[in-house]
């Protein structure tokens, strides 16, 4: 089938948004298909909003069987087969409206944007043979705001079968981004209340100078530098593999994602339990407390007395990975579910 | 610098255009800098669409890119305070292809209007961008006629140059025909001319045939003209480095497109090998690399001409050698590289 894959982007940016797509694109050429991968611009400004929107209409990806749309507001091409993996709405305009994060006023001017963007986009979403998301979340907005129905199609990560478990040593990991939003300051603060001599390892590359080196400061001062690595770079994906297979459990707990992460999905492949904290959003659709992992308030010391636990009882600590990994089975979050949905 | 190339693209279609960009992606990258190839969809038929899919093109809006580099219409219609155009193919329908009559823009007023459009529309692009260069003396000559835009030519350097390292003919000694096999290369009056040969000359013809005709074309030919000890036929996309072996291992190369825009990749990688060229008086740009009796012979596009060029091959190979290691020296002399090219286009 020729499948035509589109999405929006920034330019010269890289992450979750790409990869959902990349990967994808990798699956199906895997399966035989003919595959076109379209990422056009998108920029949020309200009063660029439309014009952008027009030329989305304009988009003619006839030569294609079925098209897939990612990102916002790639869901406004036209297309007589059109197939969404809906992963967010312009979410000023939707649930960040009454937020801080919203960074324009609540006016007339603004507020006539937003229901004319409201009944656009519900239009475009009518179009679609088939609403599929990539969360609860996401699938209970677009219940709300549009009122669509969708189902959710977890999105796997890129060729699990890499990922294994060797043993369960004393090291807690977190593999991701270091940014304030990603909270890796929790886990530092809850080193210095640990009973146990349980480890954290911090790896990533952080965007945001500031926040590593309150993160350093942080180290040093509560004297954990024994106890605590902060690994600041890019690893390697065998390096993540390695690092999975012979940790103790892996840690995600960003404040309220929508979807469940990359990392909470690696680990469960790695056969490793998830630490994260009752405000993390999607995480919370993977995890369940004290059966594959544990869910803590987003307080160092709750945090530490979870890590003693994962110390202590390796028995239930190994039980728990077990279960992660069964979850990801139970929610069907594989390549073969996802290819026999999307073409369906 | 964050350099954004701006391409078109006909979705499930690849060619030489994205090619170009991939390598100059790649060149991009290796000079420091983040480069990353936008594709815009296309559509041209019905000629109705043609004012919305140029629309479209300027409405959409950039973010963190510091350059862009345009290639095509209507994709260098994007808006950017820092743009520089690399103009690979402007609408030809509208412009000199409308003039010979092969056009899809209708006989009417609303024909007249999209081509007026089409018009104000390049040359307001063409007026906002930083620089503009062309692929070719042909595309620069079509600009400067139509538009007014005078453009330095800047001419796509061979992708892999490491490759052709020339060689000696130790293969027997060879005439190479290299590249796409179809009626505007011509490669059947190669056939023709070798079977009025000394019995010496031999051919290869070897590459990817547009249709199966084209390459049934070729076959029959070889029959018919008892050419099977002579002429041996690969007609199959081939992979770089066995191309490159044919290149490198011949005595010469012949290459007689109708009436190409630019110097042609098969050109260039000869004449970087240090193979002597045959090519016909009418091959257009190719012509910028053969010189007669310097870098190779220049035919007449008939049967006993190529025959006499392709016996002089054979009968004088020291010559055939010189007459290679000019044309090296010619190419040279054009100074084509991707370090200098990638240096230009963001000047």
């Amino acid at each position: 089938m020729k499948i035509a894959l589109c999405s929006t982007f920034v330019p010269f940016i890289y992450g979750g948004g790409r990869n959902i797509v990349e990967w994808l694109q990798s699956m199906l050429e895997q399966e035989g298909h003919h595959v076109e991968r379209i990422y056009l611009p998108q920029v949020d400004t309200p009063d660029l909003l439309f014009r952008q929107m027009a030329s989305y209409r304009w988009i003619d990806v006839s030569s294609a069987d079925r098209i897939i749309c990612f990102r916002p507001q790639s869901h406004l091409i036209d297309h007589p087969h059109k197939v969404l993996w809906f992963i967010h709405h312009l979410r000023f305009f939707y649930d960040l409206w009454e937020t801080p994060y919203r960074s324009f006023p609540d006016d007339a001017k603004h507020r006539g944007i937003r229901d004319a963007l409201y009944a656009a986009d519900t239009a475009a979403l009518l179009e679609a043979k088939k609403i599929f998301t990539n969360s609860r979340v996401v699938s209970s907005r677009l219940k709300a705001f549009n009122m669509i129905d969708s189902e959710v199609l977890y999105p796997p990560v890129f060729q699990p079968e890499r990922f294994y478990s060797r043993g369960y040593n004393n090291e807690i990991v977190y593999i991701c981004r270091m940014e304030h939003h990603k909270r890796q300051h929790l886990l530092v603060k809850a080193m210095q209340y640990s009973q146990t001599p349980v480890c954290l390892r911090l790896s990533g590359l952080s965007g945001d100078l500031r926040y590593l080196n309150s993160l350093q400061h942080l180290i040093s001062d509560l004297d954990l530098k024994k106890r605590v690595i902060l690994d600041h770079r890019w690893i390697s994906e065998e390096e993540k593999v390695e690092y999975l297979a012979d940790c103790l459990a892996a840690v995600y707990l960003p404040f309220d994602e929508d979807s469940y992460g990359y990392p909470s999905v690696e680990a469960g492949h790695a056969s490793k339990p998830l630490l994260t904290t009752t405000d993390s959003g999607g995480v919370l659709e993977l995890v369940s407390n004290g059966v594959n992992g544990y869910i803590t308030e987003p307080d160092p010391k709750a945090l530490a007395e979870a890590m003693d636990k994962l110390y202590m009882d390796r028995q239930n600590t190994r039980a728990m990975g077990k279960n992660a990994l069964a979850r990801l089975s139970d929610l069907n979050i594989s390549w073969s579910h996802v290819l026999k949905r999307l073409l369906a | 610098m964050k350099v954004l190339i701006v391409n078109t693209m006909a979705p499930f279609v690849w060619g030489g255009t994205e090619e170009l960009a991939t390598h100059l992606q790649k060149n991009l990258v290796i000079a420091g800098h983040e480069a990353e190839v936008l594709r815009i969809p296309f559509q041209w038929e019905p000629a109705q669409r043609l004012p919305s899919q140029m629309l479209m093109v300027r409405a959409f809006e950039l973010s963190n890119v510091d350059h862009v580099i345009a290639l095509k219409f209507p994709a260098y219609l994007i808006r950017h305070p820092r743009k520089t155009l690399w103009l690979l193919y402007q609408y030809c329908q509208a412009y000199d292809l409308f003039d010979a009559g092969q056009t899809n823009l209708l006989n009417s007023y609303l024909g007249a209007d999209i081509r007026t459009l089409i018009k104000n529309a390049d040359n307001e692009s063409f007026a906002e961008s930083r620089n503009i260069f062309t692929n070719s003396e042909v595309t620069s000559k079509r600009l400067k006629k139509y538009n007014g835009y005078d453009a330095t030519v800047l001419i796509p350097p061979i992708n892999d140059p490491e490759l052709f390292i020339g060689g000696e003919n130790n293969r027997g000694g060879y005439i190479f025909a290299g590249g796409r096999v179809n009626e505007m290369k011509r490669q059947y009056l190669l056939l023709e001319a070798i079977s009025k040969t000394t019995k010496e000359v031999r051919l290869i013809i070897a590459g990817p045939s547009d249709s199966p005709e084209d390459a049934e074309k070729l076959r029959k030919a070889v029959r018919r003209l008892g050419l099977e000890d002579r002429v041996k036929l690969d007609l199959r996309f081939l992979p770089r480095q066995t191309y490159a072996e044919y290149v490198n291992h011949s005595s010469a190369v012949a290459y007689l497109p109708f009436d190409e825009d630019s110097l042609g990749y098969v050109a260039m990688e000869a004449a970087i090998a240090g193979k002597a060229l045959i090519t016909t008086t009418d091959s257009g740009g190719v012509l910028g690399l053969v010189k007669h009796n310097e870098t190779g012979w220049v035919a007449q596009p008939d049967i006993f001409s190529l025959a006499n060029a392709m016996n002089e091959i054979c009968c004088d190979m020291q010559r055939t050698k010189i007459y290679g290691l000019s044309a090296k020296e010619l190419l040279l002399s054009f100074d084509i590289s991707w370090p200098k090219t990638v240096e230009v286009l963001l000047q």
